[in-house]
């Protein structure tokens, strides 16, 4: 079966004022659908920016990448927007909800952009919360949500408009360990439930959970593990 | 989440910034309005003027529009000849000249005075008393109320005039009239004493063998310009002008000052609103950067993130520029009392006047700046770097 990402040989290089800083040097990685992946590694060798590269808010300096068949290595800005908006959901670290919208309205936005009906929005946004365990809190706005009930409203997001890819950049850095349990919990249910689901975190035990793991350092990948 | 409410929601989040550039706008839109409406009120309000009069064309002897030239001599016959063409359904010879009152024991009042037959129109509005009659024992005057209060009497009483009819004859001896009417002019200011008599008792009074008149006020049956052409082609030796054309040359020579000085404050007072949208705007994008880099990692394209810049901009430019519309009209009645004050103003000229297109150029002018001011911020928005401005989030 073809892997729903495949990356060769990809590169990121920042032009600094002190010389180039190579994010990534040569990283290949091939992801099939519906797997788990989670990538750990120390502060700075480059996890964020193959994170963002392969969720296509970045583009590699040099190497390709292939998104379920098609090369997306040098789409243009509005194909990539495109793609992002119907195929791929990103979870941040400092979750991002927008403060002046309620959970429910924040879960909104994607599918209202992707251009969804506004009753199928309103049933798939009920489905979303109740999924993420927040349907009691869907008329509250950020401020009144604690940091795990805030990230579970942005997987939530994420998932709007049925992403085949689901990325997360340190989802339980912000938060204690009972919340970022809770969210491990959440992404382990997202990838059952037939989304692929890629991790960078420093967290341990949220990179125990997956199925596969990568560990990377100075922008290559050292080595990749393999649960038994 | 349509377009429109999430920006409103954007601005809403903001209270006092938004408060801020919604009464910002406000008070530049309030001044822009009052400089659309300065920069043709005082032609516009000078053509209802003429208008009002009921006379369309003026007919005098030489190039110049206002008395003062050289007079037509054998007014009433002309008159009666323009009266009779085709398009014109009344002419009536209008002689000007000054007069002065003298009362014993008291100083002496002067004034301007108006040699004119009430015909089917007449410049000036009776209030009380009655018009002009043919009496000569002694002549009938109708003087405006500021001559009225200074003089004193009632209705009906005598006053003695010595009229001033030309700066090359001698002075002449002074008469006696009987005020019969208290009438307003409309071309007086507050100050100014008038008074109007008939045409006949004025040449007595100056002595005038010749007839003359300084203008002849046309009205047409059919439109000022079949009236100009048939006086044109009968009298090619007189000069007949319509209001409009009046109006058009003041336009050009009397009143730009008004519209230089709009124009150039309307200018600045837009850049000013510029700079405070301008400003506004991209303070809030930058305070939202993560947040909109966020949205972009999620699928929006950079024309919907810069769309809602625009949006936002217009939403608070719109909402000031509503806001203007009122305010502006309050103080342009406030600037008009103010500017009416200079003497020498009709008090019925103003120089703020509203116009269907003083409108019309708000809104766009706004609009304009709108789109201008939001220029910057949506440039922002637009070449965002969407992993670097997510990643100094958490790094910063
Ligand atoms: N936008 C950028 N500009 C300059 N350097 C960057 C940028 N993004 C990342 N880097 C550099 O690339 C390297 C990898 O960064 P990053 O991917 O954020 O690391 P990690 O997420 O593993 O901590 C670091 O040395 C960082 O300084
Ligand atoms: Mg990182």
């Amino acid at each position: 079966m073809e892997p729903l990402i495949e990356a060769r040989s990809l590169g990121k290089v920042f032009p600094m004022g002190g010389g180039p800083v190579h994010a990534l040097r040569d990283i290949s990685v091939q992801i099939a659908a519906g797997e788990y992946l989670t990538i750990r590694g120390p502060s700075g060798c480059g996890k964020s920016t193959l994170l963002h590269i392969l969720g296509c808010v970045d583009t590699p300096s040099s190497g390709t990448l292939r998104f379920d068949g098609r090369d997306v290595s040098a789409l243009p800005d509005h194909a990539r927007s495109d793609l992002r908006l119907r195929s791929i959901g990103f979870v941040f670290q400092r979750f991002f909800l927008l403060p002046m919208l309620t959970a429910a309205e924040n879960v909104d936005v994607p599918q209202a952009e992707a251009g969804v009906s506004r009753a199928d929005r309103k049933r798939r946004t009920a489905e979303l919360l109740d999924y993420v365990g927040l349907g009691h809190r869907a008329g509250h706005r950020p401020s009144q949500l604690s940091g795990g009930e805030a990230q579970r409203v942005a997987i939530a997001r994420a998932l709007a408009n049925r992403p085949r890819l689901l990325l997360a950049d340190e989802p339980t850095g912000e938060l204690d360990r009972a919340n970022g349990e809770h969210i491990a919990e959440l992404l382990d249910r997202v990838q059952a439930d037939g989304t692929t689901v890629v991790v960078v975190t420093h967290d341990a035990a949220l990179a125990e959970r997956a199925g596969r793991r990568l560990v990377m350092r100075d922008g290559l990948i050292e080595r990749e593990e393999h649960a038994r | 989440m349509r377009a429109l409410i999430f920006a409103v929601r954007s601005l809403v989040r903001q209270p006092g910034r938004t408060a801020l550039g919604i009464i910002g706008i406000a008070a530049v839109g309030a001044l822009l309005f009052d400089m659309l409406l300065l920069s043709r009120g005082l032609v516009v309000s000078f053509r209802d003027l003429l208008d009002s009069v009921g006379f369309d064309v003026r007919v005098t002897a030489t190039d110049s529009p206002l008395p003062g030239g050289i007079r037509l001599t054998d007014a009433t016959g002309a008159a009666a000849q323009i009266a009779r063409l085709p398009g014109v359904a009344e002419a009536v010879p209008m002689r000007t000249a000054t007069g002065e009152v003298w009362q014993t024991g008291r100083p002496v009042i002067g004034l301007m005075l108006t040699g004119m037959d009430p015909g089917a129109r007449r410049p000036w509005t009776l209030i009380t008393g009655a018009d002009l009659g043919p009496s000569l024992a002694p002549p009938d005057l109708v003087v405006n109320q500021s001559l009225m209060d200074e003089v004193g009497g009632a209705l009906g009483s005598e006053v003695t005039l010595r009229t001033g009819c030309d700066s090359s004859r001698a002075a002449l001896a002074p008469r006696t009239f009987r005020i019969v009417g208290i009438a307003q002019f409309p071309f007086d200011d507050e100050a100014q004493r008038t008074a109007v008599m008939t045409r006949t008792a004025l040449r007595e009074a100056c002595g005038d063998d010749k007839d003359e008149a300084d203008m002849l006020m046309v009205a047409s049956s059919g439109g000022a310009g079949a009236a100009v052409a048939a006086i044109r082609a009968a009298r090619p030796d007189l000069v007949p002008v319509t209001n409009e054309q009046i109006v058009a040359r003041m336009q050009t020579q009397g009143f730009t000052y008004f519209r230089q000085i709009s124009a150039v404050l309307s200018t600045i007072t837009l850049l000013f609103g510029f700079l405070l949208i301008t400003v506004l705007l991209t303070v809030s994008v930058n305070q939202r950067l993560a947040e909109i880099a966020a949205l972009r990692a999620l699928g929006f394209s950079r024309g919907r993130a810069a769309a809602d810049v625009l949006l936002q901009g217009a939403m608070l430019v719109g909402a000031g520029g509503i806001l203007a519309l009122p305010l502006g009209f309050a103080l342009s009645l406030w600037l008009d009392q103010i500017l009416k004050a200079m003497p020498g103003i009709p008090a019925s000229m103003h120089f703020f006047v509203f116009e269907p297109r003083a409108l019309v150029l708000h809104a766009a002018l706004l609009v304009t700046t709108a789109l201008l001011a939001s220029a910057y911020p949506m440039w922002l928005v637009a070449r965002l770097p969407i992993a670097t401005t997510l990643r100094n989030e958490v790094v910063g």
